[in-house]
């Protein structure tokens, strides 16, 4: 039955990861991939935060949803006051010498990892309870970032993907709204990742890095890029299939690499035979139903 | 506390490992400058490099010099693989740059995962020692690796320039980097061109490959490491300018490899990240993209083009 | 008191220069057309005056206020408003998705108040939606609103292209070649908003190759060679001069 719930967990966590993903790479269209370093912020500032008892956990989970914020806006200001590509190398260098860094700090547990982080819910009102709240958030998620690009901030994001000096010379600071996305997106990682450290109660640098990235990168590009419900299919299909394969019982030092490999596998193969994922894109932005829009 | 003569052989020693470092740069700056790629696979080619000479020399137990051509050879193979069923296909497509970019992050992944299923995730070298005698020259101790090291990324420096400068496709390598369609409109097949880019820029990764794993311990994900301090080099050295890139690289290389004496030696791996962030936010409005530059050059040129053909 | 004046302005890039020591005022109620041979720095003009490449020297001020160093999208909110010569339109988006990201204050650009002000942001989207269809019906393009601006004829979207710079109820408003390619109906529509917006105490500048189109549109014109102003007056009086003919022609 753990097993179970941890699977529900672990879908639903994927599912807020890649949605507010999708949101930054798809909706707003920028590169990065650094998407799991945010949720490793998340989690740590929150583990450290109830580990000594500064805050109640869900306070807690929500200070690692706003360092994550923070620390994105950190790593998007300067890097897109240059250009987007920027942003990509910015975000790698941080992601990757963050992971460096905390594999270095004695505090946080280094390279052995982080353990013993106070559990929030299961010990009160059992495991089903975690499994519900992560699913409902998830749920949430999906239909925030749904709400988000299909009103006039989304009608913003398509326009500045199709055109950006357009959009500039319209009076709009591209700059400024992808920060904002940026963080938005990061800032929901932050809180994923709270909830992911006081279920599983440890936290090991390494697991946040290019793997997790390639991880959440294949779900949204399989689910499809801008669609609501393409990340969440992309999570289930992609936390699911390697779950079979753990049935093989394979040896760890074979299973990571296979993971990997499919995942990157999966990505290339959608690449150049479905580039717009399981589920596609309308090509027009549409927003909000017609009859709501107001006369 | 600084002893000279421990400064300079540190000095030395930095100076001879930032060799491969040059080799990677070069590499890298070259793909950017000519195919307007930032070529994240070159980490896969890389590692193809690395594992094709260790096969030749560990597995076959072939002599050095076959195992370097064979690390060339495998650094080719995955440099055509990538141009030819990678590259040239979203170019055709037109793909965004989001694209193409996640294209090259996903397959260097992807060879890495390969790779470790293969080989394992233990790091190897290609000899089986990687201790080389050392001689004193002046107080300072020079590893028979040192001196074959720099020699041989002169030889490759000086013989892109060669190529670049004085050859036909070197010519045809500049002006596609200057404005590939302006250079296909005067007969340059872009796609060739490009295709020879790649293919330059695996020899060169593949030497460094094998520089570098003659001395040190190499591994599935090492190469993404290298990579990223060529991405430092090339950004700092100037985006489009290959030998700026090369001193860059350099410069790096002691700083990083003298850190030593300054701070922990746990800590030198972070200092490369620390190198990549302040590339991008101390130094980076004096270089422009290659996206950039291109459409600048597109505005002096038009009036000239369109002038022409008024006349034609 | 012109709307924008511009002073010294000069730009070069690499050996080429595009804006030679440029002085030029645009007034309100006025149109004025630039005129000159290709790579005479037109489009360049445009650009630096839209911050979009920035300056080597000189000064430019929009009702006074200089816009140094002022970025695209401040220069924008000023009330500066420009169309392309590649028209630029938002293919994902229809037509009256278009012009809705004009106004100078757009609904959403502060985020907060997509969070905090649900009311606030419904009231600014009517509104800006009320103007879009107010002047779609004067562009007379009503009737294709909610199409994708790639589904409409070239005619029709360079119309999108002026109604959208519309959408910012601009000071001042850079038109690039708004003309060129558009016949009949479409010519006369955007001739007639051109002159009633001029009327209603708006600078126009407009960049035109054609000579006719210019006197069309425009009460004077400049004429533009090599990044240098040559010469200003009423655009006979530009045409008839032999020695602008001579370079407009060449040799």
């Amino acid at each position: 039955m753990d097993y179970l719930y941890s699977i529900l967990i672990l879908i639903g966590l994927f599912i807020i990861l890649a949605s507010s993903f999708d949101l930054v790479i798809g909706h707003c269209g920028l590169i990065s991939i650094a998407h799991p370093i945010f949720y490793a912020i998340g989690a740590y500032v929150s583990a450290m935060l109830a580990k000594h008892n500064i805050m109640p956990i869900p306070l807690a989970m929500l200070s690692g949803g706003v360092v994550a914020f923070v620390a994105s806006a950190l790593v998007a200001v300067p890097a897109l006051r240059v250009s987007g590509d920027y942003l990509l190398i910015a975000s790698i260098g941080f992601q990757l010498g963050l992971i460096e860094l905390a594999k270095h700090i004695h505090e946080i547990g280094g390279a052995g990892g982080l353990t013993n982080i106070p559990s929030f819910l299961i010990r009160d009102y059992g495991r089903e309870s975690y499994v519900v709240l992560v699913l409902v958030l998830a749920g949430l998620t999906v239909l925030f970032i749904k709400w988000l690009t299909q009103g006039p901030y989304g009608r913003m994001m398509a326009a500045m993907r199709d055109d950006e000096l357009a959009f500039s010379m319209l009076g709009r600071n591209a700059i400024w709204v992808k920060v904002s996305v940026f963080g938005i997106g990061s800032g929901i990682a932050g809180i994923a990742g709270g909830l992911y450290a006081h279920y599983f109660r440890f936290l090991e640098p390494d697991q946040f890095g290019l793997l997790q990235s390639s991880a959440v990168l294949t779900m949204v590009v399989v689910g499809g890029l801008r669609t609501a419900w393409g990340p969440v299919i992309g999570a289930l299909v992609l936390q699911l299939m390697p779950q079979m394969i753990t049935f093989f019982n394979l040896p760890p030092s074979v299973l990571g690499p296979l993971q990997g490999l499919i995942f990157t596998g999966l990505v290339l193969v959608f690449m150049f035979k479905r580039p717009q994922g399981l589920l596609a894109a309308p090509v027009i932005w549409t927003g909000k139903a017609p009859e709501k829009r107001g006369a | 506390m600084f002893d000279v003569a421990v400064v300079s052989q540190i000095l030395w020693t930095s100076f001879a490992t930032s060799s491969y470092f040059v080799l990677f740069a070069v590499a890298f700056a070259l793909v950017l400058k000519v195919n307007k790629v930032f070529n994240f696979a070159q980490a896969g080619v890389m590692t193809c490099g690395f594992y094709a000479a260790y096969v030749a020399v560990r597995l076959l137990e072939w002599p050095g010099f076959a195992g370097l051509l064979a690390g060339i050879a495998g650094a080719l193979l995955m440099s055509f693989i990538l141009e030819y069923f990678g590259f040239a296909v979203l170019r055709q497509r037109k793909a965004s740059p989001m694209f193409v970019f996640i294209f090259t992050l996903i397959v260097s992944q992807f060879i890495s995962y390969a790779i470790m299923l293969v080989f394992g995730t233990w790091p190897t070298t290609i000899f089986a020692s990687m201790f080389w005698p050392v001689t004193l020259v002046g107080g300072i101790a020079v590893s028979a690796w040192d001196v074959p090291a720099i020699a041989a990324t002169l030889v490759v420096l000086i013989a892109l320039w060669v190529f670049l400068r004085f050859t036909r496709y070197g010519q045809f390598m500049l002006a596609v980097a200057d404005n590939a369609d302006l250079a296909e409109l005067y007969g340059i097949q872009k796609n060739k061109v490009l295709m020879i880019s790649m293919l330059m820029a695996g020899v060169i990764v593949a030497i460094g490959m094998f520089l570098y794993g003659s001395r040190a311990q190499v591994q599935a994900a090492a190469a993404t490491e290298l990579m990223l301090f060529a991405v430092a080099s090339t950004i700092l050295g100037g985006i489009g300018n290959i030998w700026g890139a090369a001193v860059a690289a350099i410069i790096l290389g002691i700083v990083q490899n003298s850190s030593i004496l300054f701070i922990p030696s746990a800590w030198q791996g972070f200092l490369l990240y620390a190198f990549l962030f302040f590339a991008i936010v101390l130094f980076p409005r004096g270089f422009r993209l290659p996206e950039r530059a291109n459409k600048l050059k597109r505005t002096i040129r038009a009036p000239d083009a369109l002038v022409t053909k008024q006349e034609g | 008191m012109a709307v924008l004046e511009i002073r010294n302005l000069c730009k070069s890039f690499g050996g080429i220069v595009v804006a030679d020591q440029i002085d030029l005022d645009l007034k309100a109620h006025g149109v004025l057309g630039l005129i000159g041979p290709n790579g005479a720095g037109k489009t360049s003009l445009f650009n630096l005056i839209c911050g979009v490449v920035p300056p080597d020297a000189g000064s430019i001020t929009l009702d006074g206020l200089s816009m140094e160093g002022q970025p695209i999208h401040e220069r924008a909110r000023l009330g500066l408003a420009r169309t392309w010569q590649t028209l630029r339109l938002f293919p994902s988006l229809s037509v009256i998705d278009n012009l809705m990201l004009g106004p100078r204050d757009y609904s959403a650009d502060r985020l907060i108040d997509v969070f905090l002000r649900p009311t606030y942001i419904a009231q600014r989207e009517r509104e800006a939606r009320q103007r879009a269809e107010y002047i779609l019906e004067r562009t007379g393009l009503i009737a294709i609103k909610d199409s994708p601006v790639m589904d409409i004829t070239y005619g029709q979207q360079k119309l999108v292209g002026v109604a959208r710079a519309l959408m910012n109820e601009a000071r001042c408003l850079l038109l690039d070649e708004p003309m060129a390619g558009v016949e009949g109906q479409t010519y006369a529509l955007i001739q007639k908003v051109v002159r009633d917006l001029a009327e209603s105490g708006v600078a126009i500048c407009v960049v035109e190759h054609n000579v006719a189109f210019i006197k069309d549109l425009c009460d004077e014109g400049v004429f533009m060679f090599a990044g240098k102003v040559l010469a200003r007056g009423s655009v006979d009086q530009l045409i008839a001069d032999p020695h602008l003919t001579e370079l407009y022609f060449g040799t």
